[in-house]
């Protein structure tokens, strides 16, 4: 059965593309002058799923 | 590689890490931050960083953007205060700090301590005794610096560094390399300290698998992630350029707006790197000491004694210094029994050790510390004490203090194997030691009823009239009032110009820039009610940014000379100020004078010292509370305005009705105790201006009145213990 060896990277892969998404959100909030959202998404992406990513890497 | 095995035949792999215990030890220990917790803001750099967190904004150099990011989520949930909710952040760090060294501690005994209740219990010990040492304990409950973010990765790395010396060759092995290395570049982008922790982990790699260093494409992926981890720098200028109230090294070349040719410009990147590096501190060369290395060493020694009884005023010189040796020798048998037991970890945790303790005592080059050898005349001092710098060195070095209780507690259970637990149980009161500095700390470390600084910020900002120019000389009398502008909106219509800032080039600027709020004379002092005064128009420098940035670092004056705006003709005598001439603070202070005088009211914060006499306004100040008015001509005695020797004109009226509302005393006499001693300038100045009172009601025969303001200033000095400095001897 595939799944198994599959699954792992896909799941790394989304992972990688939900960081990467969040800090751009949260980048580009942070340029148009954002003081909520941008910390809130930057933070996300750099404590959690940033480290998530690295450790999903298959 | 064989793994050694405990008197139960168990190896470390055997046993998977109490991760639920650890959490309840961080839940306990947080419980404990929380009790103790300071309901606001506190002295020093608490302030300036509540206020940075609060604005998105950049504290000082190197701006500690991954902090302010934390510290404005923290000061996003809605509970308790803005200032609780960032200080709440600096005790769930340590907590979590605490609970990881229940989890490195737990590991390296499972070499040799048998029962698993005992390796939990011992490492329990280690976990509250790193969280009650004097300065973790002391700087988790108040956000003052960023550095219990810091311990918080030294913590998170260790435990990767030590799951990876468990199994280097393991499934996960070089994903915790790459993780390890993120973390690093992470905690760098929070403070430059993040990367203590570096020397330890190449030491770990290098000792367990040396071949790691010739695997090209492992050391790729971990230098790029420990590029990624610094990427929070680059929050810097894109904050910068939106000029927020706390914009400290002003880290862009946008003049108004954010744009892209001024972001991508040279200014920028001189700038950032300029704060990156800290070169407004230009620290000296490190073959230059600034003090003798025997004495930097006596600088750690002495707070290194604090540790395990603040003891704040020496009342128990003899006890304290017992129980430093008796830590510190713990501290060493617990280093020797890991290196003996345990040398996997060893291998990170002892360089761990050195780094922030040897290593760093050597890097930081501290002149001689605030409280260190007080007999010790003419020698140069830190402005204020060091402690938080070792933070981690305490830190960690709890963890072998507590090994070493557990060595000792297996020595006095000596013979005890699985199932003859009584022994072990028996002589389990020698952890009690480890309980220790949760005793003997907790008055001092506590913040529990600090609101003395706050109140002091509201104090000083309405000491002087709408719309003033309050010019301040330090950190004490400066952060605490940007605290309670930005944050709590206390007196937004002052513009605070703090000499040491009116050095750099961008701190000028920023205050040209700033817009003046409407005085808000609902919210304001009594005092103040029906005074006419409508918001000023025009900036607080009328010269341009290109003749502000012309003004000279100093200038080589060093006999008197004149100062003359209008009716004002003041002497200003170099040899009193701070440098020996005027720098280019003293020069703004004077342009700040020339562009206002007349237009609002310029005043000095009387934490000043001589600062009014050496620019020779003596005769042209007027004290009102807190802060001396600068007054376009020379003040005459009235029956309202006393001229009291050594201090100038006293504008009784004004004073009386300021020094009935403050906040201050009250939150003084309530504390009871002032332990931070190089801030005791602040409730000192309270109980002088009370007493200035008091002396001149008595002088008018007021006689009841004088007595209870006097009454006042003695509990104030009797609550910051500084009475002597008022007895007449």
């Amino acid at each position: 059965m595939r799944l198994p060896e599959f699954a792992p990277n896909r799941r790394a892969h989304v992972v990688r593309a939900t960081a990467g998404i969040v800090l751009l959100l949260g980048y580009g909030d942070l340029l148009r002058g954002g003081t909520t959202v941008a910390p809130v998404l930057l933070a996300i992406g750099y404590m959690i799923l940033l480290p998530a990513a690295i450790l999903a890497w298959h | 590689m064989a793994l050694k095995t405990n008197g139960a035949g168990e190896s470390h792999r055997m046993r998977a890490p109490s991760y639920a215990i650890s959490a309840i030890v961080g839940a306990g220990v947080l419980s404990l931050y929380l009790t103790t917790l300071a309901p606001t803001t506190a002295m020093w750099d608490a302030s300036e960083y509540i206020t940075a967190a609060f604005t998105l904004g950049i504290p000082h150099p190197p701006g500690n953007p991954l902090f302010v990011l934390l510290g404005r989520v923290a000061s996003l949930f809605p509970v308790g205060s803005v200032a609780v909710r960032v200080n709440a952040l600096a005790a769930i760090c340590s907590a979590i700090s605490a609970s990881i060294w229940f989890l490195v501690a737990e590991r390296v005994l499972i070499a040799w301590s048998p029962l698993r209740w005992t390796r939990i219990a011992a490492a329990v010990t280690a976990a509250v005794l790193g969280a009650t040492t004097f300065t973790v304990w002391n700087q988790s409950v108040v956000n003052e610096k960023v550095y219990t973010v810091s311990l918080a990765f030294f913590a998170v790395v260790s435990w990767l560094t030590v799951l990876w010396c468990d199994d280097p060759d393991g499934r996960y092995a070089d994903k915790l390399l790459v993780l390890i290395a993120y973390l690093i570049g992470l905690g760098y982008s929070n403070h430059p300290a993040g990367f203590l922790v570096a020397p330890a982990v190449a030491v770990a790699v290098i000792a367990r698998r040396p071949r790691t260093l010739l695997r090209g494409r492992l050391l790729l992926a971990g230098l790029l992630a420990l590029v990624f981890g610094l990427t929070p720098f680059a929050v810097e200028p894109i904050r910068a350029a939106w000029h927020p109230a706390l914009n400290e090294g002003e880290p862009t070349g946008c003049t108004e707006h954010i744009g892209f040719s001024c972001t991508f410009s040279q200014t920028t990147r001189t700038r950032l790197m300029a704060n990156i590096n800290r070169d407004q501190y230009g620290k000296p060369d490190l073959m230059l000491r600034q003090a003798p290395i025997g004495a930097q060493f006596g600088m750690w020694w002495l707070y290194f004694k604090w540790q395990w009884l603040r003891d704040g005023h020496r009342s128990q010189s003899g006890l304290q210094l017992v129980l430093a040796l008796v830590f510190f020798g713990l501290g060493i048998i617990g280093g020797a029994t890991h290196w003996r037991y345990e040398r996997a970890s060893f291998w990170f945790f002892g360089p761990l050790v050195v780094t922030v303790t040897i290593a760093l005592v050597y890097y930081m080059n501290f002149k001689y510390g605030a409280s260190q050898d007080p007999g010790l005349g003419g020698v140069a001092r830190e402005v204020r004490d060091r402690d938080y710098f070792y933070l981690w060195s305490y830190s960690t070095w709890s963890v072998w203090a507590a090994l070493g209780l557990a060595a000792l507690w297996r020595v006095l259970a000596k013979g005890a194997a699985e199932g003859e637990p009584r022994r072990w149980l028996t002589s389990s009161p020698i952890l009690l030691l480890g309980l220790v500095p949760l005793a003997g700390n907790w008055r001092d470390a506590s913040r529990a009823n600090e609101t003395a600084t706050r109140e002091w910020a509201h104090d000083l900002l309405n000491s002087v009239e709408p719309y003033a120019v309050l010019i301040t000389l330090g950190d004490n009398d400066t952060f605490p009032l940007w605290y309670a502008q930005e944050v709590e909106g206390v007196r937004r219509d002052v513009t605070v110009a703090v000499t040491s800032l009116l050095n750099t080039d961008w701190y000028p600027r920023g205050l040209k820039r700033r817009s003046i709020a409407a005085y808000d004379a609902v919210h304001g002092p009594a005092v103040y009610r029906g005074y006419a005064a409508s918001a000023p128009t025009t900036p607080v420098f009328a010269i341009d940014d290109a003749q502000l940035d012309a003004i000279p670092e100093y200038v080589e004056v060093r006999t008197p000379q004149i100062f003359q705006q209008g009716t004002l003709r003041a002497v200003v005598n170099p040899q009193l100020l701070e440098y020996g001439v005027p720098t280019r603070g003293d020069l703004m202070v004077l342009q700040l004078l020339k562009d206002n005088l007349g237009r609002r009211p310029v005043y000095i914060a009387r934490t000043s010292g001589q600062y009014v006499q050496a620019l020779g306004l003596e005769p042209y100040s007027l004290v009102q509370g807190l802060a001396s008015e600068v007054m376009p001509t020379v003040v005459a005695s009235s029956a309202d305005t006393i001229l009291v020797e050594g201090i100038g004109h006293l504008d009784l009226p004004r004073t009386r009705a300021l020094w009935d509302a403050y906040g201050a005393p009250a939150a003084i006499i309530r504390r009871g105790d002032w332990v931070d001693r190089p801030s005791v300038g602040i409730p000192t100045l309270y109980a002088a201006t009370a007493l200035l009172l008091g002396e001149v009601l008595a002088n008018r025969g007021e006689v009841s009145e004088a007595d209870r303001i006097r009454r006042k200033a003695l509990d104030i000095a009797e609550a910051s213990r500084t009475t002597d400095l008022f007895v007449r001897r």
